[in-house]
């Protein structure tokens, strides 16, 4: 950290703390003071590279290596075109291939490899997915927004933290403020004997102690409401989905035995069995329904 | 001895037992039977592990089908020895007994260092060198250049091992550390890879905790280990600490200087291969595309990088497209590494979650939630595919990227803080960064899960219900048993004044009192006028020894202790300390007598036991609270108050009383030893404090020994050390601590067993 220093004029981190890098598009640092000097009428050319360069889009260095720098630029401009969402496609593998795609043309843009290829490509898609970039730019990804509700319940629960502390001590304080002064009127108008009013003073007191602790352990939060929706959620007004189902069809059933098969009717009334299916279906209707 | 104890059919290699051991296989019998976890606390030196061994072991033998397995987890190389020892003993006895050879197979696994066989590789001194070195020579990859080039050199062991090994199974017996590297020289296998595969079909297995609680080293080793298995947790009483340390991960300024080098070789390295070898990139690219699982393509040596504990969802869906590439990956640790650094570049400390980190994270340098959430099992695969044979190097990237999974998995539980500097040295700039879990049930939950019985058992576990409440699970039988004596052989004393009247504390106001260092000065120069042999005396952390001791030194008073006894002290070095206590041991050898100054949760104060003449008494000046000022220590006791219901306070006092307990408990080794347990400081009389003790030290405090002088102190000692130094012979103990077989079978016996078991 310490050889961090401007490579035009030489001072370092270590001679100067106060020393503050500026980073431009390109990439490459300077410190304050030089692009102040070199500067003066708002545009010229990098010192290292040549490329031409604005005053105005150099900002403080915020990492030691400037590439990255450079590249989080890059990233950022990039995403701000780039930026489906998981939904947008149709499988995981389609997403992973875009988040690639995606990684190339960023990979491409910091490291200087066919500039001009990869800038008309997203040229391309920016003009052809105009209308998902405009849908999508306010929108957070799942994973943000998951994130942005952990910090809400976190803050949510340190707030009720503080708050129920807070009460309690006021409780506490008053609670402990109104027997002193019933001890106080006791003492000055009870006939009993001090002592005796101390000891039941002191009764009290204990009492009212274990009281407080119960109290402290039924406290339950309430960020919930009673439909069990958490307050401060934001709760998604759209139509469920409809599931389609298939109409229940019939199949006939299918046994099927080893053994050989079975006789049909008319087989079984020419060898004279009529009369014993004919019970054996009385005795199944009567089986089903008792009369 | 043969026992019944409810019904099973127990061999118990000694000729006599304690009643408590006996309770303790009663409660530990009904554990087992409920199929559920259990709490147990027994005094060191009544014979637990052999308590344990025998009953697991008749139960296996028994219900074969409801228990396959023992894992029987110790802390330390010597006391996993000690319990292979005790574990041969018994398996002898069971062969004199029956008669028949019995086909058991135990034994204890360690690190390569301990079981290295290879001369080149077991010469090395360090663990991480040796795990290192043995990877360059075992890997898949290497092994698979040997085909090709005949001189690359491999590990012979491992290769007959590979060839031969698998098929002919271990025979039966015990085997320690020793016995395997015999063994594995005999037939020119590697011994630590031996076994690691013999575990799986073991009966019993004894390693170290961090096989089980540590999700890097249990995902490799403990991965397969059946279900139906009892696991053990011997010496338990840290066992909060050891889940905590290791889910956490602390990042230096150097680690992230390492880092860098570390992305700088692997971006060379994969610009080479694309000029040579470009195949083997779109291999593994094309594999990541699939979402093939990791662990299939795998072999057992290449695992040696193993991710922190994954939902499997994740482990099951593809490696996102960010980071599919090597040179994106690369381009992604280094804007992480990048990022970490500017962090890192703070002026005051930082507090914050793992969601505002990874929303700030995704602000600076957009990063998403999931490819870091990849980022360690992607490094694995990376550093198979370049074939980096000397994985040592990576430590640090590997680290980062430990890191950048748990930070994305983990929500709740666990809290990052940056320090700009250490608080003793704040113009120095040494930041670091801690991620540091304050959770230990997040480490020690899939053991719950998915063991049947978990036993906890150390000699101080009180209060015993703190740690199902802090570990997070429903034991079916909490109980803590005490020691029965023939003689009163432990004799506590809390002494809270000075001759003077002045009140000892080593609180915070009274830490520079001249008058407390000079009473606290008196009480050991005059326990060393009367103690025999040897005194081990605590303090509560080194800089308090240090001012201490420099004091007694202006006023004499070491002078005056020399002239009684030798005086060593405990450093933070580990060879100084261990040279000490040798000089130590050899001064109450000779009668000359010594005094160790040590300090608690130190190394004197956790493995090293004082047995007999070597700690005739232990004084413990003041209460050894944890240093309450660290921010991490704060945090986690916010987390548990709000989580867990568990106050502050009750937290601290817990955590200072039972490395007390664990102090003074080092000077009783078992039931013919004796010992003063001295507790110098006014806050151990009260109750909050003395409830907190174990039931065995607990029980022989009365009123009398509560808030005395140090003359009162002396006098009693004097009487106590008088008494015990009379003749003690077993037979004295028959009957009443020691029993036979018949006296244990006798009517009155057993029922005065029954109520023993105290439940909580």
């Amino acid at each position: 950290m310490d050889d961090q220093g401007c490579p035009r004029c030489k001072t370092t981190k270590y001679r100067n703390p106060s020393l503050k890098l500026m980073v431009n598009v390109c990439g490459h640092t300077l410190c304050e003071n030089c692009v102040e000097m070199l500067f003066v009428r708002g545009s010229g050319n990098c010192v290292q590279c040549d490329t031409p360069l604005r005053k105005s889009n150099f900002r403080v260095q915020l990492f030691e290596d400037a590439t990255v720098d450079k590249e989080v630029e890059i990233r950022k401009k990039v995403m701000k075109i780039y930026n489906k969402r998981e939904f947008d496609f149709p499988s995981l593998r389609d997403y992973n291939d875009y988040l690639e795609q995606v990684e190339d043309i960023v990979y491409n843009l910091t490291n200087n490899i066919d500039v001009e290829n990869t800038k008309g490509r997203m040229e391309q898609y920016q003009r052809e997915n105009k209308d998902i970039i405009q849908r999508n730019k306010a929108k957070l990804t799942r994973e943000q927004e998951e994130l942005e509700e952990l910090l809400l319940l976190q803050q949510q629960s340190n707030e009720q933290r503080r708050l129920e502390v807070l009460q309690e001590e006021q409780r506490q304080l008053q609670a402990k403020r109104k027997s002193k002064q019933a001890l106080l009127d006791e003492l000055e108008q009870s006939k009993l004997p001090a002592t005796i009013l101390l000891a039941q003073h002191k009764v009290r007191a204990a009492q009212l102690e274990t009281q407080i602790e119960q109290q402290k352990q039924n406290v339950k939060p309430t960020s919930l409401f009673s439909t069990g929706i958490q307050i401060g959620q934001t709760v998604s007004l759209q139509p469920l989905p409809r599931i389609q189902e298939v109409l229940y069809q019939y199949k006939p059933l299918q046994v099927e035995t080893y053994g050989p098969p079975a006789p049909d009717l008319e087989q079984l009334s020419r060898f004279g069995y009529e009369s014993l299916l004919f019970f054996f279906i009385l005795l199944h209707i009567q089986g089903s329904n008792p009369i | 001895m043969k026992l019944n104890i409810e019904g099973l059919l127990v061999y118990f290699p000694y000729d006599y037992i304690y009643p408590e051991q006996y309770s303790y296989m009663l409660e530990l019998k009904r554990t087992l039977d409920a199929k559920g976890h259990g709490v147990l606390e027994m005094p060191s030196g009544t014979g637990k592990t052999i308590s344990l061994l025998s009953l697991i072991v008749a139960y296996q033998r028994a219900f074969p089908l409801d228990v396959t397995k023992l894992i029987y987890c110790s802390r330390t190389v010597p006391e996993i020895e000690k319990v292979v020892e005790e574990l041969r003993k018994l398996m002898e006895f069971y062969a004199k007994e029956t008669g028949e050879v019995n086909n058991f197979l135990a034994l204890s696994l360690s690190s390569r260092k301990n079981l290295c066989i290879h001369p080149e590789v077991s010469s090395l001194r360090f663990g991480k060198e040796v795990d290192g070195k043995c990877h360059s020579l075992t890997a898949s990859y290497i092994r698979a250049q040997r085909h090709s080039n005949p001189n690359q050199p491999v590990c012979r062991f491992y290769e007959e091992f590979d060839a031969v090994g698998r098929q002919v199974p271990l025979p039966a017996g015990i085997y320690n550390l020793d016995d395997l590297k015999d063994f594995g020289r005999r037939k020119g296998w590697c011994p630590y890879y031996l076994a690691r595969y013999a575990i799986l079909h073991a009966n019993i297995v004894v390693y170290s905790y961090h096989y089980l609680l540590d999700p890097k080293i249990a995902d490799l080793v403990s991965k397969e280990l059946a279900k139906k298995s009892v696991v053990v947790f011997d010496e338990a009483h840290n066992i909060d600490n050891v889940c905590i340390d290791s889910m956490s991960v602390n990042i230096t300024r150097r680690t992230l200087d390492r880092c860098q080098n570390n992305v700088d070789t692997l971006q060379n390295t994969i610009h080479k291969i694309k000029e040579t070898d470009a195949a083997k990139l779109r291999e593994e690219y094309r594999r990541l595309v699939e979402g093939l699982k990791e662990a299939n393509v795998a072999r057992e040596t290449d695992i040696y990088l193993a991710n922190p504990v994954l939902p499997d969802e994740v482990l099951q869906e593809a490696v996102p497209g960010s980071i599919r590439t090597a040179e994106h990956f690369v381009g992604f640790l280094r804007r992480f590494l990048e990022y970490l650094k500017a962090r890192l570049r703070v002026q005051h400390v930082v507090q914050e979650s793992a969601p505002q980190f990874l929303k700030d994270i995704f602000d600076k340098v957009c990063i998403d939630r999931k490819p870091l959430r990849f980022c360690a099992e992607r490094l694995q695969s990376l550093l198979r595919t370049l074939e980096i044979a000397d994985i040592a190097d990576f430590s640090a990237v590997t680290l980062i990227s430990n890191f950048a999974t748990l930070v994305s998995t983990y929500s709740q539980g666990f809290t990052i803080i940056i320090e700009p500097f250490e608080d003793r040295t704040p113009t120095i700039a040494n930041p670091v960064l801690h991620f540091s879990c304050m959770d230990p049930s997040i480490a020690i939950k899939p053991v719950f899960q998915r063991f049947q019985s978990v036993i906890i058992t150390s000699g101080t576990l009180s209060p015993l219900d703190i740690y199902p409440r802090i570990l997070d699970f429903r034991p079916v039988t909490m109980a803590s048993f005490t020691m029965t004596l023939a003689r009163t052989c432990l004799c506590p004393l809390i002494v809270g004044r000075g001759n003077d009247q002045v009140a000892l504390s080593s609180k915070f106001e009274t830490r520079e009192d001249f008058a407390v260092i000079r009473n606290y000065g008196n009480l050991l120069l005059e326990m060393s006028a009367v103690v025999p042999d040897g005194i081990v005396a605590f303090f509560t952390s080194y800089v308090y020894m240090e001012n201490i001791v420099a004091s007694w030194y202006e006023q004499g008073i070491l002078e005056n202790i020399q002239k009684n006894k030798l005086i060593f002290i405990e450093t933070q070095d580990a060879a100084e300390t261990s040279m000490a206590l040798e000089k130590y041991q050899e001064a109450c050898e000779n009668g000359r007598g010594a005094i160790l100054l040590s300090v608690a949760r130190g190394k004197v104060s956790e493995g090293i036991d004082f047995v007999h003449h070597f700690g005739r008494a232990v004084i413990m000046f003041g209460v050894p609270y944890v240093y309450t000022q660290s921010r991490i220590l704060k945090a986690r006791l916010e987390y548990l108050r709000d989580q867990f219901q568990i106050r502050e306070n009750d937290f601290l006092t817990f955590d200072a009383m039972r490395h007390a307990a664990q102090c003074v408990g080092r000077a009783i080794r078992g039931k013919t030893d004796y010992g003063l347990m001295i507790f110098a400081d006014k806050r151990y009389a009260r109750s909050d404090k003395r409830g907190k003790l174990p039931r065995w030290i607990q029980e022989h405090i009365n009123d009398g020994s509560l808030n005395l002088t140090v003359d009162e102190a002396v006098q009693l000692s004097k009487h106590f050390l008088r008494q015990m130094a009379q003749p003690f012979r077993q037979e004295d103990q028959l009957g009443l601590s020691l029993l036979t077989l018949e006296q244990l079978q006798s009517e009155e016996m057993l029922q005065k067993i029954s109520q023993m078991a105290h439940q909580t």
